[in-house]
């Protein structure tokens, strides 16, 4: 009895023990992961573009955090406009969605979406994080405060229509994504004074 | 499953694992993973290495270990080792790919659940030498990859016309969508036992 409960005690101990130190050696490695994640989705949000990680952390200098409202927005120059971005997070079909979404000065136009973690079903919902999807923000009209979401297709190139197109097989993914980002554009003209 | 315990020499062992007592279509274990990870192929094959890795390092840990290991506890503990070793294997992916990391999201923890691990553990393991149980633990994962990896090949192909996500289908090729929803596997792996056991049948394997 006294030596199962002390094998067991040790074997925990000794368990735990080595993975503290897993986590402790790889800790800094994952925060700076996390940490590029983050400025690279921030930066493709704002439409600046960048290839490696040192070009993310150089340019990354260059964003600046203003509050405006009630709003933390992070903002930069990029192709000589002054754009604006939001992190956001919402309740996706499975779990949270959580992203940025830029916008130009007045919130008229989206400059890019870049989604930082979700949880919903790789290869339908998943598909929010495909290029083809994000890439119909980069410098869509917004109409009437909106942005629709129209069923189906493969990436709406039309900047000037105010759509996008939704994902095939992932209408409430769709749902959500168009719940999220248009109450963030409505916050964010809230914030930066634009009526479109 | 007496028929694995009494496999003593690698070879047998080997030949055993991968095929006439494979943890998939003999054995039906690690089902719910078969389901879930196997509409990529990227994904299927790094968590199956992940699987292969744990499978085998955890054999041999509790091989190494079970002299020392109270009967009553012996489940908890192997439950430790098992979840020791996949922890280090989320934490290495979330340092040095954390982009796959991302992508598989959730599943690699779920590893600790799959069931050929524990089945190996304690069918093999608590009975075998350390060297013999990590062998058994390495070609077990083997298996297990080979009909997850069969299954992802269908299913990404189908799903998304891509291989590795390289498209390879004809452009006017239009994507199953239910090759890449969990039912799909469902029907996938019934064939893959099916074929499975029709040819061991034939090959008077099976009693």
């Amino acid at each position: 009895m006294l030596y199962t409960v002390v094998f067991t005690f040790i074997v925990c101990f000794a368990f735990v023990f080595l993975l503290s130190l897993t986590n402790e050696a790889t800790r800094p490695k994952v925060e700076f992961n996390q940490e590029v994640a983050r400025q690279q989705a921030i930066l493709s949000a704002l439409g600046v573009s960048f290839s490696t990680p040192q070009e993310v952390e150089q340019k990354y200098k260059n964003v600046e955090t203003v509050k405006k409202g009630n709003m933390t927005l992070y903002t930069t120059t990029a192709n000589g406009e002054r754009v604006y971005a939001h992190q956001f997070s919402g309740q996706g079909l499975w779990g949270t969605i959580t992203g940025v979404l830029g916008v130009n000065s007045d919130a008229t136009k989206t400059v890019g979406l870049e989604i930082i973690s979700h949880s919903e079903t790789p290869g339908l919902g998943g598909r929010i994080d495909e290029a083809w999807f994000k890439k119909q923000f980069d410098g869509e009209t917004i109409k009437n405060g909106t942005i629709q979401f129209t069923s189906g297709g493969s990436g709406d190139t039309n900047y000037q229509d105010g759509q996008v197109d939704g994902i095939t097989g992932a209408s409430r993914t769709t749902d959500s994504m168009r719940t999220i980002i248009n109450r963030e554009i409505s916050n964010l003209q809230a914030a930066l004074g634009g009526n479109a | 499953m007496s028929d694995t315990a009494t496999a003593k020499n690698p070879g047998d062992v080997f030949r055993r694992n991968l095929w006439t007592n494979n943890p998939i279509f003999m054995q039906v274990l690690g089902i719910c993973s078969a389901l879930a990870v196997t509409n990529l192929l990227t994904n299927t094959l790094i968590m199956t290495i992940g699987v292969v890795f744990v499978t085998g390092m955890s054999s041999l840990t509790v091989s190494i270990l079970k002299s020392l290991m109270p009967r009553k506890v012996r489940m908890i503990v192997q439950t430790l080792i098992i979840a020791f070793y996949v922890i280090i294997v989320d934490l290495v992916l979330k340092a040095y790919l954390p982009t796959v990391s991302k992508s598989l999201g959730p599943y690699v923890g779920l590893i600790i659940t799959n069931c050929i691990i524990m089945g190996r553990a304690e069918a093999f393991a608590q009975s075998n030498g350390p060297i013999l149980s990590f062998w058994d633990g390495i070609t077990s994962g083997m298996g297990y990859m080979g009909v997850l990896l069969a299954i992802a090949f269908v299913r990404e192909l189908l799903g998304f016309g891509a291989l590795f996500g390289y498209h390879v289908m004809p452009a006017g090729f239009v994507p199953w969508i239910i090759m890449v929803m969990p039912p799909s596997a469902f029907f996938i792996l019934g064939v893959v036992i099916w074929i499975g056991k029709a040819i061991l049948n034939k090959q008077g394997e099976l009693a």
